[in-house]
């Protein structure tokens, strides 16, 4: 048995400390918000007094929470409309990128990544801006739009990293043993960065689901985004409905990226 | 044989390289090289780094559209069709084996690409996993597959599509050194039984004299020399070529006179040899003599044919003795014989040194003209 010395002891409770208060400073928020969701209570005090699941059935009822329902149906549709166009306009754009090696490829996959590091509130008054003076008005594929060149960046980012990781002499195999351009991208490329491309993906689609910057310039009352709708009730009303809409979107999320890791390993994709 | 030769009459092509030029920006890669690869011959292109073969490979495979000159198989050019037409087979320097495919799937890509019906597929896949013995290994993924068999199902890949032309790219250079000599002969007995005519590029001579008909050393984008193995180890036609096949020591001297089918030369060391050689050199020229180390012996007694030598090392290699030795000049020789077994390195320091009994040593003009 080794004895553990003085400095030993220090050390692993330092970092244990630290440890910790990482831990509690990620997860505590989410785990408060979680209880108190379930608050029998009007307001959104924490420590929940007795827990129910009142707000939820709130939540869920399709009367009373038709405009939380209409602002979330809004929100999946511009994000998941978003994800898809960004995808296919992504991966293309990575597949003409890395096969060209002039300056030109590198100064267009700077300006492809650029949003990422665009402040978003800028832009999203820039949005609003450029789109009256050009008369277009506020509308669902407006918001499409606008999501559209915030998200895209993330997915052309991990399909880039994917196609620059392809070995370049899969390629020549395919060609080499007779298939069309056409057949090796389908059978060789598309598989093999597939898994960057649904990494990217599922950031942009999360990225869209709580954009408020984009969304707050270019909806309107009729076009409510979900983020924006639970600011509203938050500032206004305090409903306790926020916590169960929390509650159920962490949960999605978890659920959704359980699924992601299982098709892809996205957090080793996300995390390199 | 384990599996059958491929049914119908095979007649191996020929694959001529007319002039083949190419640049890459200023820099000329491949210099005019022509090349004739008989039908069912196997031509190493050996050379080091950046001499050009990979090039030339690649233009042979349509990767690279060459600057000038014309790629024929037969007696057609292949120069305007895509690498997905040219119906030549490569064996990929890491294999490049698609990763996300079974072997089985792996091997069928081209019938697929081509489209084949599933039947063929299955059938050919199952003829080429027993013509590589890897029939066990059809569901494996490449990665689950050590580094001679991943070389198998590469093989295996390239001649389910039938090529007229194999090109192999550093074959063994990925494989453990006692691997080597089994795919060594694996390849040459595949090359033989699909009749294949197949060029082999490598920077490695025991490779490139242990499997190839002949060899064509290259150096900066040039053919310096073509012929059988031994022809190019014996008789090599540049003081290139003999440094890169093989060791050789390299002397000092000056052609004294003509004899009969070569020349007396005095060696600056004080020895005088004949040597036997069919280029012109001038009497009083300064040349080069170059010698085997295992063409060449240490002895105890003096002649006139013989210089004194300082024994400085002896190794005991295998079945040779290696000698590490300085001759009066200063310069410094490798000398190999065969061991005698139970000997151990020599004792004695001094000793004389002269040619063997079999010895070819070769004689190039000291600065090229």
């Amino acid at each position: 048995m080794q004895r553990s010395t003085f400095s030993d002891v220090t050390y692993a409770w330092a970092i244990g400390l630290l440890a910790g208060l990482g831990v509690l400073i990620l997860i505590g928020p989410v785990l408060i918000v979680i209880a108190t969701s379930f608050t029998t209570s009007q307001t959104l005090r924490f420590p929940p007094p007795e827990l129910s699941l009142r707000w939820y059935r709130d939540l869920f009822d399709p009367v009373r929470s038709a405009q939380i329902h209409s602002a979330a149906l809004n929100s999946v549709w511009v994000a998941g409309t978003a994800t898809i166009i960004g995808a296919v306009m992504s991966v293309l754009a990575a597949l003409a990128i890395t096969r060209v090696a002039r300056p030109s490829a590198r100064i267009l996959e700077a300006s492809f990544l650029s949003p990422l590091i665009l402040p978003t509130l800028s832009y999203g008054l820039a949005a609003l801006m450029f789109f009256s003076v050009i008369g277009i008005r506020p509308s669902l594929n407006l918001l499409i739009a606008g999501h559209l060149v915030v998200i895209a960046p993330f997915i052309f980012r991990t399909t880039l990293a994917s196609l620059t990781q392809l070995d370049p002499a899969l390629l020549e195999a395919s060609a080499n043993l007779g298939a069309s351009r056409f057949f090796g991208f389908r059978r060789i490329t598309l598989p093999l960065i597939a898994p960057g491309i649904a990494a990217g993906c599922f950031l942009a689609f999360i990225s869209s689901m709580d954009n408020v910057p984009v969304s707050l310039f270019l909806s309107n009352a009729r076009t409510g985004m979900l983020p924006i709708r639970m600011w509203g009730m938050m500032e206004s009303t305090l409903d306790v409905r926020i916590a169960a809409i929390a509650g159920v979107l962490i949960l999605a999320t978890l659920i959704l990226m359980i699924v992601m890791d299982r098709l892809t390993g996205l957090t080793k994709r996300i995390s390199g | 044989m384990l599996a059958p030769a491929p049914s119908g009459a095979v007649i191996a092509q020929p694959l001529t390289l007319d002039g083949i030029t190419h640049s890459y920006g200023a820099g000329l890669a491949v210099d005019n090289v022509t090349l004739e690869v008989k039908g069912g011959e196997l031509v190493a292109l050996l050379g080091p780094s950046g001499c050009g073969k990979t090039t030339l490979l690649r233009i042979v495979a349509g990767f690279i559209e060459q600057s000038n000159g014309k790629v024929i198989i037969g007696d057609r050019s292949i120069d305007t069709l895509p690498p997905n037409r040219r119906e030549i087979g490569i064996v990929f320097q890491n294999y490049a084996l698609f990763p996300h495919l079974t072997v089985a799937q792996n091997i069928a890509y081209g019938l697929a690409a081509r489209g084949e019906s599933r039947e063929i597929q299955l059938e050919r896949v199952r003829e080429m996993l027993a013509t590589v013995q890897m029939q066990a290994f059809a569901e494996r993924k490449p990665r689950q597959l050590s580094g001679g068999q991943q070389q198998r199902v590469a093989l295996a890949r390239a001649l389910a599509m039938r090529p007229r032309i194999l090109l192999l790219d550093e074959p063994f250079a990925a494989l453990d050194k006692n691997l080597r000599l089994d795919m060594q002969i694996e390849i040459k007995r595949l090359q033989r039984q699909f009749a294949l005519t197949a060029i082999m590029v490598t920077h490695d001579q025991d490779e490139a004299m242990a499997i190839a008909d002949r060899i064509a050393v290259m150096n900066s984008g040039r053919i310096e020399q073509l012929g059988t193995p031994v022809e190019v180890y014996d008789q090599p036609a540049s003081l290139f070529v003999n440094s890169f096949i093989g060791s050789s020591n390299l002397l000092p001297a000056t052609i004294s006179g003509k004899v009969e089918g070569g020349y007396a030369v005095a060696l600056a060391n004080g020895a005088a040899w004949q040597v036997m050689s069919p280029a012109r050199f001038a009497a009083g020229q300064s040349v080069i003599v170059s010698v085997r180390p295992e063409q060449m012996l240490l002895a105890d007694e003096a002649s006139p044919a013989r210089f004194p030598v300082m024994l400085k090392l002896s190794l005991p290699i295998g079945g040779e003795m290696i000698h590490d030795v300085t001759a009066v000049d200063g310069a410094s020789l490798k000398i190999a014989m065969p061991r005698r077994p139970g000997m151990v390195a020599s004792t004695t320091a001094s000793a004389f040194c002269g040619l063997g009994e079999h010895a070819r040593p070769v004689l190039f003009p000291l600065s090229p003209s």
